[in-house]
């Protein structure tokens, strides 16, 4: 609908403010930046999963046709500072690593040298006249191979291939299993999966005679600022010392932000002991020095190359655009040393190779339960591999600790323990990928429907009887957090019963199977901390709740708009439109009255968490709330002075503002800012920190309906059905988009998209022709129910980025054993193309891996 | 262009672009989209995959559909290109088609979307009659990540009934 | 993925882009279509030093029915054979052939010559080539050479095309009345390489024996083949469940498949089998010319 109701935007698909510059081929991304003077970048990456570099000669590479500069691993070491773990977990050793490679590779794609010349055409041809010599080391590429305590070691200071290890246990768990009557225990395996949005990573980092301006496709812009700071500070003792000293000033004000903020997470800072850092520190001593130095070389930085990042239009990014990226800070220290304007632009080879991958996960799960179907105890036993290198500022090692949270789901065991271990392989490097941590969803209800089968139960009985009913809440999660009274899990589970008519599909499949086809159903609930109760962040880790609010600022503009500033940097989520409903809403003018403000860390107040964990809706929406009401008030106040009238009898209609009943003498939001500026007062401003209020948990109801072509093995979705409850929709056709977005990705994952490798880590999907993002063909149209289950809280939105894709790979691996099920198939991988259903049925052999 | 003894490492292309006369030397190895990308700035035109697999840089020549990466300029010289750029009136009028995406919320992040609007016009100039089936069938050269192409298929299905009436029900026409 | 430097020649007569070819030799690579060279290009598995640009050579845009014979030019597109109702009338199995090609955009400007000289295996081409015995017609300054379909695919992308030579022109043979053609292939995603293909073209006599069969299969192999064993268990028999489940085992003892990360050998063996069993079933019950989506 177009957007010209006052008052009642929230809660309808108002049309987009991105599209008028999107549809007609106007929009910005970063690879359409051009600065003068710009010079472009390609990388040399490694053929080999695991070597190490004897040499490399860069001679005849830095004479090559319009080569401006060249420099190896060794080179850009020296001119950059490490990527240094910050967020310290007990039991987690952190590698110390550089932009480029030094000493040895160990991906495929690993980058080991930069060239920069006057065209990205001549940068790669200057790649091949790069000579490297190799020694062959043994790989470690797999799970499997990465425990084995006679593998090579990835990182020789950490002592195995283990990284993290963690055992977190709930309840009496040996006690519940030992008196279980009975016991049933799977191993699940998913593969590597990736985000591949259709722009790829890129960054412009512009030299300026005033300023370093960094253009990103970036998820997280200041984050991203200050990792490029420490990035590319580097300088020697005495030049950092003299610096220092020489701006005082610049001290004295980090020191009193360093105190605020301490002040400010006294508490959250006092959970966490330094059990991490002394871990890391035990195994790699050279951390500390590093760390310090970093430290020092940020605060004694050149003004003018502390970078102000801006990211335009992005391409989407599904969370690896949240990851600072080495190539970010060789690009902008190669900028800073050459003094000119440096472009990467990733192509499609590199970013399916080293852009990003997610999810090679293995849980062995054993579930406790009685004969009646009650699940009283889970245990399980995750490994992650997180590739060669940790993913920047953080990674896998912290999404086991969401795994940790929310695998029991809203089920009630009373004991529950994971263990967890992180592993390091020659692999690409582990990234978040929406709903990072939603194998725990997938091996859970996997699991469900597994027990309920052998129980002789149906799969949705063994979950209705589990699962927390509204008359349980609030309930305490066995692993800490508040379940309130709005969760609604069940009741996103009973509406999605009644709309699969179960009884009506049995019979159909019965029928279907005399005549040799195959049809399943799977269904799936999840719960999703969209952003969680307020007693979430510290269920996940001690002082969690450090960065968990969110700050919008609102202004009153010159000429009567009003800006709403965000550090959220949306990439597809149509943030322009949804805050700027938000807003004017709050503030009674037109849509077109708003404008969001994003992505200029010059512009945008400051937050570390960017776009990401489906916090845009539910924390920086009831921002935008917040702080537009605010701005509500401060504009009354000073039109009542305007229009002589009491403050309580000023009233807001169709951005005009008046005396209640008396609309035709109204004055204007520009009349307002005018009489500010006129007496001399500062802009009308408001600016909240919204720790999300109440908080709260999305949830949903995953059915999806396959039919299988048992010749083939060939996988068709006839139908798919989505039942969730997010609280208010600020905008439906943009929920509905996320929720389908999700579920898209969900079938890809379980169906086509797998990122391969063989055992010795060689890398085999390079191309878009390996690695099959599915089509409009493959992708079923999904239904959508809401739920909105009542709330008094005071912003009632919840995020929805993440659902789709954590319920989806559990509701059709679920169908697909359905339809399988009289075969006596149990389905323990995500992965199952053709061949694998083949192989499952019994049809074909199985192939070696 | 002259074709000598060497041949050549850079050659005089002449195109419409847009309506548009364009007289323009440029390197032989430079892809079409490069060319509109860089050379005429028209950055509405994406690129992807660099490959011929995704179509964010689908352009019209003369009229049908074409990956502007898996193009050489040169080979474009003497012929008319519709991009993204050209389907707006002068003053900023959506096309039909435009609009629709609009109305539909067809895109998220929408650097597919050049491709998916391009490829679409062409659906709606040949008129061939389409169902819904093969509607899918017709853009499946074109990937989306964010959308799960609903509201894409819902967009470009409104903008057809539009032009040339209702989808048919089954897959009747032919390939 | 830029592409590397070459040197770009664009002939306006069939004799100066031969006499280029003659003179360039290995260093050069033909440009029709581009829409498997380019690719190649781009991810520099391939670095021509030469590029022959053939669209401004008129002599190879024919595409033509004459006495007998689809002559399909060397500058005809996949999009221009799709179009063509010509085709569809005197080389069914090649229409057939069009819509599991790619996608529009890429057959917009695909040329059937460019893609049987390319002799990728998993496509389709080559297979239709091989089941309608086409000719190739290649020139060089030596002089013409026209050589058999079974004789031109020598290995994965490798053709018996030499260095000087262009591949000008296909030949099909017209189809003879009352045969029916198909082409089947299973992917894995729509327009996707084929994990296995077939196309096929069958003739019967008055008593339902066939007497004429052609079976080629793409994607089990480095080229794309005959299936002898198969058509020898049809030749001179009707289309029975009897007769198609020998031709089935037939082709499966035939095949020796290779694996990748789309698909295993045994799936290739299996699913060549399920393919060719679908597609002599839609022969056995319908008469009439069937297109290619039986799967």
């Amino acid at each position: 609908m177009r957007a010209s109701l006052v008052g009642k935007l929230v809660g309808s698909s108002v049309t987009r403010k991105e599209d008028r510059r999107l549809l007609i081929g106007k929009g910005s991304y970063v690879a359409d930046v051009v600065v003068d003077g710009m010079v472009h970048a390609a990388f040399l990456r490694s053929p080999h999963p695991h070597a190490e570099i004897v040499r490399i000669d860069a001679v005849k590479a830095r004479r090559a046709p319009g080569v401006v500069a060249v420099y190896t691993g060794e080179e850009m070491k020296a001119k950059t500072n490490p990527f240094v773990n910050f967020a310290m977990l007990a039991g987690l050793y952190s590698p110390v690593f550089w932009p480029l490679a030094t000493g040895r590779v160990r991906m495929v794609g690993d980058p080991v040298a930069l060239v920069i010349a006057s065209s990205r055409a001549e940068a790669e041809d200057a790649l091949e006249y790069i000579e490297v010599e190799y020694r062959l080391l043994r790989s470690v590429g797999t799970i499997a191979k990465a425990l084995s305590p006679g593998s090579e070691q990835l990182w020789p200071k950490n002592g195995g291939n283990v990284v993290y290890e963690h055992t977190d246990t709930f309840g009496d768990v040996d006690a519940v299993f030992a008196s279980a009557e009975h016991v049933f225990t799977e191993r699940f395996s998913s593969h590597r999966q990736s985000n591949q949005p259709m722009e790829t990573r890129g960054c412009v980092a512009e030299v300026n005679p005033t300023e370093l301006v960094f253009h990103s496709a970036t998820q997280s812009a200041h984050s991203l600022r200050w990792i490029l700071a420490i990035g590319t500070s580097r300088a020697g003792a005495v030049d950092t010392l003299k610096a220092l000293k020489a701006n005082r000033a610049r001290l004295k004000s980090f020191g009193k932000g360093a105190k605020e903020f301490l002040t400010a997470n006294q508490d959250e800072l006092s959970k966490n002991d330094n059990a991490g850092m002394i871990h890391q520190v035990r195994r790699d001593p050279s951390t500390l020095r590093h760390m310090s130095r970093l430290f020092a070389n940020t605060l004694a930085m050149d003004a003018r190359h502390l970078p102000r990042v801006v990211a335009g239009d992005i391409g989407g990014a599904f969370g690896v655009k949240g990851h600072p990226s080495r190539e970010d800070v060789a690009v902008c220290a190669a900028a800073i040393d050459l003094g000119r304007s440096v472009k990467w632009i990733e192509d499609r080879v590199e970013h399916l190779t080293v852009g990003g991958t997610a999810r090679d996960e293995t849980i062995t799960m054993a579930m406790a339960v009685d004969d009646d179907g009650h699940v009283l105890g889970m245990r399980a036993d995750l490994v992650v591999d997180q590739g060669a290198y940790p993913a920047i500022p953080f990674g896998a090692p912290l999404f086991t600790r969401i795994m940790k949270v929310m695998m029991p789901g809203t089920y009630r065991p009373e004991a529950f323990e994971l263990r967890t271990r992180v592993v390091a392989t020659n692999k690409a490097h582990y990234v978040a990928y929406r709903g990072p941590w939603a194998n725990e969803t997938w091996a859970r209800e996997r699991m469900l429907d597994i027990v309920a089968r052998r129980l002789g139960m149906s799969s949705t009985e063994i979950r209705l009887r589990n699962m927390y009913g509204h008359d349980e809440l609030p309930v305490k999660m066995i692993t800490g957090p508040t379940l309130d009274i709005e969760m609604s899990a069940k009741a996103t589970l009973e509406r999605a019963i009644e709309l699969a008519d179960v009884g009506a599909f049995r019979n159909a499949q019965t029928r279907a199977r005399e005549s040799g086809k195959l049809l399943g159903i799977g269904f799936a609930t999840f719960h999703e901390a969209a952003p969680g109760p307020p007693d979430y962040a510290d269920a996940l880790l001690p002082g969690g709740g450090m960065i968990s609010s969110e700050p919008i600022r609102t202004v009153l503009e010159a000429d009567g708009t009003v800006s709403v500033f965000t550090q959220q940097v949306p990439h597809g989520q149509s943030h322009e439109t949804t805050f700027a409903q938000v807003a004017a809403d709050e503030l009674g003018v037109p849509f077109d009255q708003v404008t969001v403000v994003f992505g200029d860390t010059n512009r945008t107040p400051f937050g570390l968490m960017g776009t990401g964990g489906s916090r845009g809706g539910p924390m920086a929406g009831g921002g935008s709330m917040f702080a537009a009401r605010d701005l509500r008030k401060l504009i009354v106040d000073q039109a009542a002075g305007l229009l002589e009238a009491a403050v309580e009898d000023v009233e807001i209609t169709d951005g005009t503002i008046h005396v209640a009943g008396v609309p035709a003498r109204g004055i204007s939001f520009a009349d307002v800012a005018g009489s500010v500026r006129r007496e001399g007062k500062a802009e009308l401003a408001s600016s909240v920190s919204y720790d999300g209020g109440r908080g709260g948990w999305v949830q949903a109801t995953h059915v999806c309906f396959v039919e299988i072509d048992a010749d083939t093995g060939m996988v068709s979705i006839p139908r798919y059905v989505v039942v969730e409850d997010c609280g208010d929709l600020i905008n439906p056709a943009v929920v509905d988009g996320q929720i389908r977005g999700g579920v898209a990705q969900g079938v890809g994952a379980v169906l086509y998209e797998k990122v391969a490798y063989d055992a010795d880590a060689n890398f085999q999907s390079s191309t878009f022709i390996d690695y099959l993002i599915p089509t409009a063909v493959e992708i079923p149209a999904v239904e959508i129910h809401h739920l909105q289950t009542p709330s008094d809280k005071p912003a009632n939105f919840r995020g929805v980025g993440e659902g789709g894709m954590v319920g989806a790979p559990a509701a059709i691996t679920n169908a697909i054993e359905d339809a399988l099920a009289h075969l006596g198939v149990t389905v323990t991988e995500q992965y199952l193309p053709p061949t694998r259903i083949l192989e499952l049925m019994g049809v074909i052999a199985r192939s070696a891996e | 262009m002259t074709t000598n003894e060497v041949g050549s490492v850079s050659a005089p292309v002449s195109l419409t672009v847009n309506g548009t006369t364009v007289e323009r030397d440029v390197a032989v190895r430079t892809s079409l989209a490069d060319f509109l990308r860089e050379d005429l700035r028209l950055t509405g035109t994406h690129l992807g995959c660099e490959h011929g697999v995704c179509g964010a840089c689908t352009v019209l020549l003369d009229g049908a559909a074409v990956r502007s990466c898996l193009m050489l300029a040169v080979q474009a010289d003497g012929t008319a290109i519709t991009t993204i750029e050209g389907l707006a009136a002068p003053d900023g009028t959506l096309s039909p088609l435009q609009q629709s995406f609009m109305d539909h919320h067809g895109f998220q992040c929408a650097f597919c979307a050049p491709g998916f609007i391009l490829t679409a016009q062409t659906l709606i100039d040949r008129g061939v009659p389409l169902s819904r089936e093969d509607l899918r069938a017709e853009i499946s050269g074109n990937l989306c990540r964010c959308t799960g192409y609903a509201s894409i298929l819902e967009s470009i299905e409104a903008a057809i009934t539009e032009a040339l009436g209702p989808l048919a029900d089954s897959n009747g026409a032919a390939k | 993925m830029k592409f590397p430097g070459f040197v770009y020649h664009r002939p306006t007569s069939l004799e100066e882009a031969v006499e280029l070819l003659g003179r360039l030799g290995g260093e050069a690579k033909v440009l029709a279509g581009g829409q498997s060279l380019l690719p190649v290009m781009a991810l520099r598995l391939g670095q021509p030093e030469h590029l022959i640009d053939i669209s401004r050579v008129r002599e190879l845009d024919v595409l033509a029915h004459d006495e007998g014979v689809v002559r399909v030019g060397a500058m005809v597109t996949h999009a221009q054979v799709e179009d063509a109702p010509m085709i569809r009338r005197y080389a069914p199995l090649l229409a057939d052939a069009m819509p599991w090609i790619a996608h529009r955009a890429v057959r917009n400007r695909g040329t059937v010559c460019g893609s049987l000289a390319h002799a990728d295996p998993a496509a389709e081409l080559p297979a239709i080539a091989l089941a309608l015995d086409a000719s190739l017609v290649a020139r060089s300054v030596r002089g013409e050479r026209i050589i058999a379909a079974s004789d031109f695919f020598e290995g994965f992308l490798t053709t018996s095309l030499a260095p000087d030579e262009l591949l000008c022109e296909v030949r099909f043979p017209a189809v003879a009345p009352g045969t029916v053609t198909a082409v089947n292939e299973v992917c894995r995603r729509h327009g996707d390489y084929a994990m296995v293909g077939l196309a096929a073209s069958l003739r019967r006599d008055s008593a339902g024996s066939i007497d004429d069969i052609a079976l080629a299969l793409f994607a089990i192999g480095s080229t794309a083949v005959r299936a002898t064993n198969a058509e020898n268990a049809l030749r001179g028999r009707a289309l029975t469940d009897d007769t198609i489940a020998a031709a089935v085992t037939a082709l499966r003892e035939e095949l020796d498949p290779p694996g990748d990360n789309h698909a295993s050998p045994a799936y290739r063996r299996h699913v060549a089998g399920v393919v060719l069993d679908r597609t002599l079933r839609r022969f056995a019950s319908d008469a009439e010319t069937i297109s290619g989506d039986a799967a």
